[in-house]
């Protein structure tokens, strides 16, 4: 049993209660996913598995066999910050700072599935990723600059878990033509 | 390469450097009392004199500063303030903010006087260092120092002079080489005059957010330390309660032998009513904290703060002092006038209990180091390190020397051997628990003597962290008959906010008295010249434990100066900003009207003298303004309304409001001055308000770093806006104790809430630099009551303006049918249509035997009744496990015996959580009692290592195990007896080659007569059908495969079909017609709105989650990670087989799937249940991020929309409870991600109300659940 952070393998608990979050942060020894909730409600434990935004605070461990999860500290790239970090650095995205990187990661995935995201959309895939200090508006300033930002970098996303970043998540009515009986 | 500015850890450090100029204060060494103020903490002698600034020889710069920044860029604009002074970069300072071994001791971080008050003594010794090393360079440069430039840290003169390699330039650096320079700050040193600022007064980026952006340590929660373990505090339950002799008495007794099943705990640690665990690992200590056994005395509970109203009756019964800080001019007499004419206007405002609600639960690390004082290994000369005990602390602290003082008193410690390093945290706005948390980790760390990190909980940080106050405002006041007014009597009432140190409390080191501080009369004057003007404070002790929340106490004050103003304005016919600018005193304050008149310009206020759309109940509207874009509503949207949803129910208004926050001990001095201009948009059907835009006009005098102060005023705006529309501190009914334990019961701005907001900044470069913290928050909720006023022409006075606060001023009669009635108009699909309404006669329903039908099985039942009186079956004689062994088989046998078992589910039965697959031991709660799973696995003693393959056959075919005892059918022999000889032998094989594990089976508990075995006997004999599968020959092969696999190992039916008194599965149409199995319902499959079909069964049983049905959970979810040991076939014939018993209809299913979505939506606007309000936001705070119909985030998992969900369309609520109690943490695959158990985060009541809405908000066609709380109090007690 094991899993992939940030591009590199590591084994998972087989006994115990840890989640997804007190292995990135305990055994893994990486800062950015926050503990805010444990359940799931405030977004800033958010992490990628398998490309998509989740929630590690209510991920048991020992429920990511196989799977690739990426942190903010896996978004750096060789030449530097990744394009969404750029961002919200250009803008001066945070405060206090504690939720910033569940926005960063909520931010990757959101441009991944729309590069060109509208202010409507924006507020809606973050509107569960609470602030309480108010920065929203240099958020949503932070995730229009990373889309022109990524748009510039002409790539696009090549980050960790891309390649799966269609399977696993299902928004409502729209569902994955996958597992069609015929 | 480390710089000398990182490198000194202590004042002694900075004391004993080479190579350094310091510039030293004396510190206070004894704490000014002031009456009614909390005591500040004096500082120690013996650490000698503060450091303030100390320049290095590397050009490096230490500053220094006793406030800590709080999210707010406090550490970026002091930092400018000494790069400034000092010339030199910014990038070479390392501002140190609070540790105590270091930090000045400048006391808490409160009241925005961080910057305008705090800094001056930093900025002086800024000047007065770069002064010294100026006339320093004057020397090395044999030249005037007012020949000399500075910059980025190096002096240089001007090339004037030959010849040209003489040095032209100096660093500062190169100044101190081997030297120690102490100069003590002269606070007369000269400053920079502002227009010769380079740094100050230019948006520079946070020198703190690469370093958050990338992960690096700067948090208190990621602080490690090597040897770290992990601690959890347990608290009592008087949640909110910070006095009365209860605390510290009320525990009972802690039992730690129900947590001894957790590896990894290292000390339970218990003083009075202190609680903590300590273990090697965190979810040890987070499972431990669930699983300890704590007993509580009963409490006396608190008084009812249930709504505004209580909230205000417990304010005014509380004991107060009554402190008049202004009387001037005759203020009864103008009453008393104003009274007779009738012009009085008595008015009273009430303020909620709030959350500092951090996004990070407080945490904190502390690091013991036992005394060694006594250690003969110690000889002398020892340091102090080895002498005494001492204990490092990281901490989120808003306060450290505050802190240090308090764990000196907890740890009995003198206060020079506790070192608080403070650490960032989440944004508190006040003081949360962060205090708290630090002084529960020293007590757990000197308990253990290693380094213990301490998070608290989202709960334990809701429930504890000590509360915004409630306060309470009454006006009497009045107008003159020309407009003018009479006379404004303010009394302000506010519960003090001391909250002492929780641990200090709970151990009993200090006596929890109730304390009453001089706290509620931050701009309690009015910023207006009124004739007869009287101003008194009502001082009161605590009666929710609070603390200081942004704009403390003038917030509240000023939302009732702001109110009443325009309460005012409006009585007299006048504009509410021209009232505003008549009533001010321009003299004394020409930058408020200044402010006002531009923050009116650039919002496009537009002069009105009474509410500019109101709603028009009865057609008549009382008065219009002339605004264009009036949306003043016809007699035809009133008809509309009652229709469903109405045109035209939006009502917009704008609000304008004014405050200067005076702060500090009466009188106090005044920060920033803010205005806002909000404009509002109110659902009247919802109740919902909007605030679209707000206009702040802002003067803090010199912006030290505008984007900064800038960003200051948008967290300002949203945060307020947050507290005047969403904020309340619910309490639980009875006790009295704070009720939220999570961001659902206590919800705070979304980003789809965010207005667009302007900001206009006074352009006052000359002036001081004034506290931007809170200004701008200020007069923010009296503006948003205000256009609130002016949309609906109803006056708000109890924030926050919720829906359901909203809806019932508006009294808009609309949707008033009962919501099940209307949802029943609506729902006008065509319903799935039931098998029992179809012709089902002649369909091959699976045979049961039946009672009545059968006398020959009557007969059987007498003899299979005598048989057992005879003592029953024979045993078969065991086997060797040798014999027995794989051996014989071929691999693929081994296969197919392995699908065999998975299609059986024989490891969902047979294995207990958390034990060896087979094994045995679940426990299985029967009508008739409790059965244990067996042990499958070979092992000869207590499994079936024995067994001999005949054994095997007539166990699965007529339930009698091999020493001949009578099985009870919770063992599912009934359906097993279909099962082929090949497969029965396949399924042997495999069972037999698994690792043999010993395991002794409980003896079963049956009430009689079912204990008594042989009596199966006779139950065998009437219900039992031990014949072999008969294929339908009308029936494809396909459908065939499928009936001998759903009827046979699958046995389906022992779950889903309902069973009669004697637990026996009834027959015909009660097939698979749903049933309650171990606390889970397996449903019947009729209850969805969308049918199922063969695809959706497919889909369900192969993929664990259907298009139109949800997801499988619970019991169903094991045993569908089971079938995906199956082909593809055998599924497709599983779903070819279950397909046939469901009608067919016209409607596509897609087309119903959407239809329900579409309709649960409106109906939702229909119900008052469903309509915004508590049981909404509460299921939107806790269950919107993953459950929503398109419109939030994409997460992680399946989110099939709830209205399409079988078990809110069920009978019961038993499946919905136990999925919010207990989440889902083993899918039942990879797509379906993973939900949290919220039995530790809501109350009984709080699961209720949220099932009850979400019963009606997706199945608006079904009657609502009756006894929901009981229902949650039996689904919670099963495990």
């Amino acid at each position: 049993m094991n899993i992939q952070v940030n591009g590199q393998r590591h084994p998972l608990p087989t006994t115990g209660d840890a989640t997804l979050l007190h292995l990135l942060r305990n055994d893994l020894r990486l800062n950015s996913p926050k503990y805010g909730c444990g359940l799931g409600e405030c977004g800033s434990c958010t992490v990628l598995v398998d490309g998509v935004a989740a929630r590690a605070c209510v991920i048991p461990a020992r429920g990511m066999a196989g799977r690739q999860v990426t942190t903010m500290e896996g978004l750096r790239q060789s030449a530097g910050l990744h394009p969404v970090q750029q961002a919200f650095l250009e803008t001066q995205a945070a405060q206090c700072g504690y939720c910033l990187s569940g926005m960063v990661m909520m931010t990757v995935s959101l441009l991944r599935n729309n590069p060109a995201p509208s202010d409507e959309h924006i507020r809606q895939q973050l509107s569960h990723n609470l602030c309480r200090c108010g920065t929203h508006v240099e958020i949503i300033q932070a995730v229009k600059l990373a889309a022109v930002l990524m748009a510039q970098a002409g790539t696009a996303d090549t980050g960790p878990g891309r390649a799966d970043a269609q399977v696993g998540a299902v928004s409502a009515m729209g569902w994955p033509e996958a597992a069609s009986p015929s | 390469m480390s710089r000398r500015a990182d490198s000194a850890l202590s004042r002694a450090d900075f004391h004993s450097a080479t190579g350094v100029l310091l510039v030293v204060r004396e510190p206070a060494l004894t704490s000014a009392v002031v009456p009614g103020q909390p005591a500040t903490v004096p500082a120690n002698p013996t650490e000698g004199v503060e450091v303030l600034i100390a320049v290095w020889d590397d050009g490096s710069v230490t500053a220094l500063h006793g406030h800590v920044d709080l999210g707010t860029g406090l550490r970026t604009a002091l930092t400018q303030i000494v790069a400034e002074e000092l010339d030199v970069p910014m990038a070479s300072i390392n501002m140190v903010l609070g540790d105590t071994a270091r930090a000045p001791n400048q006391g808490a971080t409160i009241a925005s006087a961080s910057l305008q008050i705090h800094a001056e003594p930093l900025r002086r010794a800024a000047a007065q260092a770069r002064r010294w090393l100026l006339a320093r360079a004057a020397t090395r440069l044999n030249c005037g120092p007012q020949q000399i430039s500075s910059k980025d840290g190096v002096f240089s003169m001007p090339q004037v002079a030959e010849p040209a390699s003489l040095a032209a330039e100096v660093p500062y650096g190169d100044l101190l080489a081997g030297q120690h320079v102490q100069l003590m700050l002269d606070l007369q040193t000269p400053v920079k005059a502002p227009q010769h600022y380079r740094i100050v007064g230019q948006s520079v980026p946070r020198v703190d957010l690469r370093d958050k952006l990338t992960g690096a340590l700067v948090f208190v929660h990621d602080m490690r330390v090597p040897g770290m373990l992990h601690g959890r505090v347990v608290r009592p339950p008087y949640a909110g309660a910070d006095h009365g002799d209860f605390i510290g008495n009320t525990l009972q007794g802690v039992d730690e032998s129900s947590i001894a099943h957790i590896p990894g705990i290292r000390a339970v640690v218990v003083i009075r009513d202190f609680v903590g665990i300590v273990a090697e690992r965190e979810e040890q200590a987070e499972q431990a904290l669930r699983e300890l056994s704590v007993q509580w005395k009963p409490w006396p509970g608190m008084p009812d703060l249930s709504d505004a109203n209580h909230v205000q009756q417990a304010l005014r019964n509380n004991p107060s002092t009554t402190r008049r800080l202004v009387d001037e001019g005759d203020v009864d007499a103008a009453m008393a006038q104003a009274q007779a004419a009738g012009r009085a206007m008595p008015r009273t405002y009430v303020w909620p209990y709030q959350m500092h609600a951090s996004i990070g639960p407080s945490c904190a690390v502390a690091d013991w180091h036992a005394g060694k004082g006594d250690d003969p290994a110690f000889a002398s000369p020892r340091t102090a390190d080895q002498m005494a005990a001492h204990i490092t602390v990281w901490a989120g602290t808003q306060n450290p020397h505050v802190l240090r003082f308090d764990l000196s008193r907890l740890l009995g410690l003198p206060d020079v051997l506790i070192n608080v390093i403070r650490m960032e945290a989440a944004g508190c706005y006040g003081r949360n628990g962060a205090d708290d948390v630090a002084a529960d980790a020293a007590l757990l760390s000197r308990a253990v003597g290693a380094p213990v990190r301490v998070q608290l909980t989202r709960e334990q940080e809701h429930l504890w962290e000590p509360k915004g106050a409630a306060q309470l405002m009454d006006v009497r006041g009045g107008l003159n008959a020309d407009g003018s007014v009479a006379a404004y009597d303010f009394t302000t009432s506010y519960p003090s906010n001391g909250a002492p140190t929780l641990a200090l409390l709970l151990t009993r080191s200090i006596a929890p008295v109730a304390q009453a501080f001089e706290m509620g009369d931050r701009t309690a004057r009015p910023p207006y010249d009124f004739a007869n003007l009287r101003v008194s404070v009502k001082d009161m002790a605590p009666i929710v434990r609070a603390s200081w929340l942004r704009g403390v106490s003038a917030l509240p004050n000023s939302f009732a100066h702001e109110s009443y103003i325009d309460e005012l304005a409006t009585a007299a016919g006048v504009d509410p900003v021209d009232y505003r600018l008549r009533h001010l005193n321009r003299q004394s304050d020409p930058r408020a009207a200044e402010l006002i008149r531009a923050t009116a310009l650039k919002a496009g206020w537009f002069p009105h003298t009474g509410p500019q759309q109101q709603s028009c109940r009865d057609g008549q509207p009382r008065e219009t303004g002339e605004s264009g874009e009036s949306a003043q509503p016809s007699q035809s949207d009133q008809s509309a309304q009652s229709g469903g949803v109405a045109q035209g129910n939006i009502l917009r208004g704008q609000g304008f409001a004014y405050a200067r926050y005076v702060h500090s001990k009466w009188p106090g001095f005044g920060a920033a001055w803010a205005a806002w201009v909000a404009d509002v948009e109110v659902n009247r059907t919802t109740g919902e308000v909007h605030v679209r835009r707000v206009v702040v006009g802002h003067d803090a005098g010199l912006l030290v770093n505008p984007a900064g102060v800038d960003h200051q005023v948008h967290g300002n705006v949203l945060q307020t806006t947050s507290r005047a529309l969403l904020e309340c501190v619910p309490f639980t009914p009875g006790s009295n104790t704070v009720a939220s334990q999570e961001w659902g019961s206590y919800p705070i701005l979304s980003f789809s809430q965010v207005p667009v907001i302007e900001v206009v900044h006074m352009p006052r470069p000359g002036e001081p630099a004034l506290g931007a913290g809170e200004s701008s928050s200020v007069p923010g909720t009296a503006a948003i009551a205000n256009a609130i006023f002016d949309a609906t022409g109803v006056r708000f006075r109890e924030p926050p303006f919720t829906p359901e606060v909203v809806r019932e001023a508006l009294n808009v009669p609309l949707a008033s049918v009962p919501s099940t009635q209307v949802a029943t108009n609506i729902i006008a699909f065509a319903p799935v249509q039931h098998p029992e309404a179809i012709a089902w006669d002649n369909f091959p329903w699976p045979k049961r035997r039946s009672l009545v039908a059968s006398g020959a099985a009557l007969a059987a039942c007498l003899a299979g009744l005598f048989a057992a009186l005879l003592g029953g079956r024979g045993a078969i004689a065991p086997v060797s496990a040798a014999a027995a062994g794989p051996s014989i088989y071929t691999a693929a046998t081994l296969e197919r015996g392995r699908q065999l078992a998975a299609l059986g589910n024989c490891v969902g039965c047979h294995t207990a959580a958390g034990g060896a697959p087979n094994a045995g031991g679940l426990k299985l709660q029967t009508p008739f009692g409790t059965v244990y799973g067996t042990n499958l696995t070979p092992d000869v003693e207590t499994g079936i290592g024995g067994w001999s393959q005949a054994a095997f056959q007539r166990a699965m075919r007529q339930g009698i195990s091999r020493d001949g005892h009578y099985l009870y059918p919770a063992f599912p022999y009934t359906a097993f007896a279909k099962t082929s000889d090949d497969d029965l032998t396949a399924l042997y094989a495999h069972l037999m080659a698994q690792p043999a594990v010993k395991a002794v089976t409980p003896p079963a508990q049956m009430r009689f007569p079912f204990n008594i075995r042989p009596l199966m006997a006779g139950w065998n004999a009437l219900f039992h059908d031990a014949s072999p599968f008969q294929p339908e020959p009308a029936q494809s092969p396909q459908w065939n495969r499928g009936d001998y696999l759903v009827n046979g190992l699958g046995h389906c039916g022992a779950c889903h079909t309902p069973r009669n008194m004697l637990g026996a599965e009834q027959g015909g149409t009660a097939y698979l017609a749903g049933a309650m199995v171990d606390g889970w319902e397996a449903p019947a499959l009729s209850n969805a709105p969308v049918h199922w079909d063969f695809d959706e069964f497919y889909r369900y049983l192969r993929q664990g989650y259907t298009q139109h049905h949800g997801i499988a959970a619970g019991p169903m979810a094991s045993v569908v990670r089971e079938l995906s040991a199956l082909p593809d076939d055998d599924i497709r014939a599983m779903a070819v087989y279950l397909g046939s018993f469901q009608s067919k209809t016209d409607t596509s299913a897609q087309a119903l799937a959407q239809t329900a979505v579409q309709q649960a939506a409106l109906a939702a606007t229909q119900s008052t249940t469903t309509l915004p309000g508590p049981a909404q936001r509460l299921f939107n705070g806790a269950c919107g991020a993953c459950h929503h119909d398109g419109d939030g985030p994409r997460l992680l998992g399946i989110n099939t929309p709830l209205a399409l969900n079988s078990n809110l369309h069920s009978d019961r609520p038993d499946n919905l409870l136990q999925v919010i109690l207990n989440g889902i943490q083993e899918p039942a695959g990879k797509d379906i991600g993973f939900m949290p158990a919220f039995k530790h985060s809501l109350s009984d009541a709080q699961i209720a109300e949220l099932a009850a809405y979400m019963r009606q908000r997706y199945a608006p066609g079904k009657a609502a659940w009756r006894d929901v709380p009981e229902a949650v109090a039996r689904v919670r007690s099963l495990r």
